[in-house]
């Protein structure tokens, strides 16, 4: 980071100095918000293109030209058309990037605070060799003498050693009559329902609402193709969501869906939980049961474009693998619950020999950037 | 081999020399280096004692250079690892506990193996909620100081996940035991049993499962059968006496002993009480086990009997030459304590009885040693643990035997490392 800011004109800086916006700018927040993006985006020293293009000199730049990165052709028209990022564009774009570029590869829904889109540009820009870095304490309170400022101190800032006491006194707190101990508080009905969203193999816990294929298929493009490809094939490393029918005995099984997963309410209950991946609880009911109607077009469990799923009709289609799940039956392995004594001696013939050795492979990590893939994934 | 009591003891190594080697290590995987590690200062005095070193003479820092403090500069290379091919992306990914560079059977809190499906989660305790919902006779929400006003304990359990060794189903892959065996580690839990605070809700009588949910990106979830829940389950705050890690579950976490580390849902926010299990994606897509006949086990719970030689091994080859050598290692399992550990270096030919040494806890890691004196051939060396249940570490073949190569999860097979003539070591299999 030390090294991009090395590269700011002095005059720039003091150019930007005279910008300083109402809303104060503060990279080190910036790099906070920055996790958001981090799933897809790199930027900084060594920064490379992953889902999105990598961001370092972003400010300043004209949309879609990044070398390397293949972006829509929405961004790329964009562009040509004259758009360039600066701190407005960006801030415009960011907050909701559909509106700005209709049709961008970016799934991300948009900051929704002022602070975050402010400070998230202040980090970028500290990326941007031809950009202004305004530092917080600067744009914030310019007026603050310089006496005031304290001497250069290494000492580490601490914090006090005790908490202020609480305004009631003990004897006055009210004890709840719930319980062995009354601890905590009764948990009201809109907190339950905020938080319990699972969803059974039964179809309990589904709500109301309903989505089409088609209606699936545009969602997925938007926000879903990015990752796991257009037709559920996965881009990268990330999950291959439809496909591999038939491949469970296979040497390399391809465990979707369609092939593997046994119960169509997980589908709806994991993407209502946790995706978009870095976006998550974004979509409404009605998204995700359109998502997961797509899906299992995808996945040739049905066949019709037209296709409804809902609440009413959830559990009409089984998934084709739900019969291949047992219980746990380790037990029944000879390694288990053993009453002889183990060999000790003389256990097996001859001098043992290596037949397999790692470093055939060489897939051991030996440096931070080691993307060489090796023969299995866990995820 | 005889045992070390023959041996005589080990001539001093200079400090250079071990300043030296800790640099190279710093790289990773370390080559082993050449014989000359055993040199005596044959009869040249030696500087670092005859000369004045500048610690001797020149002031440290003083008590507040750190007030949280660090492990040594020279303790750098003492770091949780990656394997970036694993997984997409390291929001949703895995990293390993250096085994190798630790003894006893503690791991330190900041060495601890990460694994996150949605990113490290920042939650201020201030802001955090743990809600009790479903079959219960009064749902309820607690903050972190009602967590703590119930009773505690302290506990010491391993927590290893499924996929820990998935990785060499098909032979041997990595060239570490950080890489084939660092998805553990053993810390000491403080907490309320998870039983007390569900007793606090009530759990009716028809309430057979408990979901588990985290506060992070990923709301992870997963069913726990009632009988654990309200066995040895915890919800704990503190380990190893201080505040969990935010990459452990900051402020608090479900602890689920001797099962698989996937259901010790971090930042806990839900318990929720019902009469069959959810069927999470956590417990259907992933952590089930596929078998070579297309079937796939569910609900393969508890991690079984397991152990692994983290000295020598590949990332900490043997440097001293021929003469006294101490193998040690770990060993553990979900049903209990572990009973005895036997070592082989003959690859599985003839085995010795190792020393355990430590405290002996229930699902704790347990640490092993064999001192003996190495002649310089060359080694297979094995280790074989046993559980006070009767179970036994079976056979890497023995295992794909029974389940083929495409389980990922539960590989708790005998690992091998080959000891060459030069003291380096590999990871491999043998007949």
């Amino acid at each position: 980071m030390l090294k991009f800011l090395k590269l700011v004109p002095v005059s720039s800086v003091m150019f930007a100095a005279s910008l300083a916006t109402a809303v104060a700018q503060d990279a080190d927040a910036g790099a906070n918000v920055f996790k958001k993006c981090a799933a897809c985006h790199m930027v900084g020293e060594g920064a490379k293109h992953k889902v999105g293009p990598e961001l370092n000199n972003i400010i300043g730049r004209t949309a879609g030209t990044d070398e390397g990165y293949k972006y829509s052709n929405a961004m790329k028209d964009a562009g040509a058309a004259g758009l360039s990022w600066d701190d407005a564009k960006l801030a415009e774009y960011l907050a909701n990037p559909k509106a700005v570029v209709k049709g961008t590869k970016m799934a991300f829904a948009g900051l929704k605070k002022e602070d975050d889109l402010a400070n998230v540009i202040a980090y970028l820009k500290t990326f941007s060799a031809g950009a202004a870095v305004v530092p917080a304490a600067e744009s914030a309170a310019p007026e603050k003498p310089a006496e005031e400022a304290k001497p250069t101190e290494t000492k580490a800032e601490v914090a006090p050693v005790a908490p202020a006491a609480p305004a009631v006194l003990a004897k006055d707190v009210e004890v709840p009559t719930h319980g062995n101990l009354h601890l905590g508080r009764v948990a009201l009905p809109e907190e339950i329902s905020a938080w319990d969203i699972d969803v059974r193999a039964d179809g309990v816990g589904l709500p109301e609402g309903k989505g089409t294929v088609s209606q699936g298929e545009a969602i997925y493009s938007e926000n879903c193709a990015v990752c796991h490809g257009d037709f559920g094939e996965g881009a990268g490393r990330w999950p291959v969501l439809a496909g591999g029918q038939d491949s469970l005995t296979a040497d390399r099984p391809e465990k979707t869906i369609g092939s593997y997963w046994p119960y169509l309410s997980t589908v709806y209950d994991y993407v209502r939980r946790a995706m978009p991946f870095g976006n998550a609880r974004s979509l409404s009911n009605d998204d995700v049961y359109a998502l997961t109607a797509y899906l299992m077009f995808l996945n040739d469990v049905v066949t019709d474009e037209e296709f409804e799923l809902s609440k009413a009709n959830f559990l009409e289609v089984p998934l084709p693998n739900e019969a291949n799940f047992i219980d746990d039956n380790r037990s029944e392995e000879p390694q288990y619950g053993v009453k002889d004594e183990p060999c000790m001696n003389n256990c097996m013939e001859g001098k043992a020999e290596v037949v397999m050795r790692a470093r055939v492979l060489d897939v051991t990590p030996d440096k931070q950037d080691d993307e060489d893939g090796g023969a299995a994934s866990i995820e | 081999m005889r045992p070390k009591s023959e041996a005589s003891t080990a001539p001093g190594i200079s400090r250079r020399r071990l300043l030296a080697n800790s640099l190279t290590a710093a790289g990773s995987v370390v080559a082993a280096s050449a014989m000359g590690t055993k040199a005596v200062n044959a009869g040249a005095a030696d500087p670092l004692i005859t000369d004045i070193q500048d610690w001797n003479s020149v002031l440290g820092e003083g008590v507040d250079a750190a007030p949280y403090g660090m492990p040594s500069e020279f303790e750098k290379n003492v770091v949780r690892r990656d394997v970036a091919w694993l997984t997409a992306d390291s929001k949703s990914s895995i990293n390993f506990t250096p085994l190798h560079e630790l003894d006893g059977i503690i791991t330190p809190n900041g060495l601890c193996f990460e694994r996150h499906h949605g990113g490290v989660a920042q939650i201020s305790p201030a802001d955090h909620r743990l809600m009790i919902n479903g079959l219960v006779d009064t749902p309820l929400v607690f903050t972190m100081e009602d967590i703590k006003r119930f009773p505690r304990e302290n506990k010491v359990y391993f927590l290893e996940c499924a996929a820990n060794s998935g990785m060499e189903w098909r032979g041997s892959q990595l060239n570490g035991c950080q890489f084939t065996h660092g998805m553990i580690h053993n810390v000491m839990y403080t907490g309320v049993r998870l039983k007390t605070i569900l007793d606090e809700a009530g759990v009716k009588p028809e309430g057979k499962w408990l979901l588990a949910e985290g506060a992070d990106a990923s709301a992870m979830t997963r069913s726990i059968p009632i009988e654990k829940a309200l066995d040895d389950c915890m919800v704990a705050f503190k380990m190893n006496g201080e505040a969990l890690r935010a990459e452990q579950g900051y402020p608090v976490r479900l602890v689920v002993p001797g099962w698989e580390g996937n259901m010790w849902v971090k930042w806990l926010r839900r318990l929720e009480v019902g009469d069959q299990p959810w069927h999470q994606r956590e417990e259907t897509s992933k952590y089930t086990d596929l078998l070579a006949n297309g079937k796939a086990r569910r609900f393969t719970w508890a991690m079984d009997v397991k152990s692994v030689i983290t000295n020598p091994s590949p990332q900490a080859p043997i440097t001293h030459g021929r003469g006294a050598t101490v193998l040690s290692g770990v060993a553990w399992s979900g049903y209990g304590k572990i009973a005895r550990v036997d070592v082989s270096l003959d690859g599985g030919r003839n085995w010795q009885t190792a020393r355990l040494d430590g405290p002996s806890f229930d699902k704790s890691m347990h640490r092993f040693y064999f001192d003996f004196d190495w002649d310089g051939s060359e080694l297979f060396l094995q280790s074989r643990a046993m559980d006070d249940q009767g179970n036994i570490q079976p056979t890497k073949e023995a295992l794909r035997v029974e389940r083929g190569v495409n389980s990922i999860y539960h590989n708790n097979g005998i690992q091998t490392w080959q000891i060459r003539t030069d003291g380096s070591a590999e990871n491999v299999e043998i007949s």
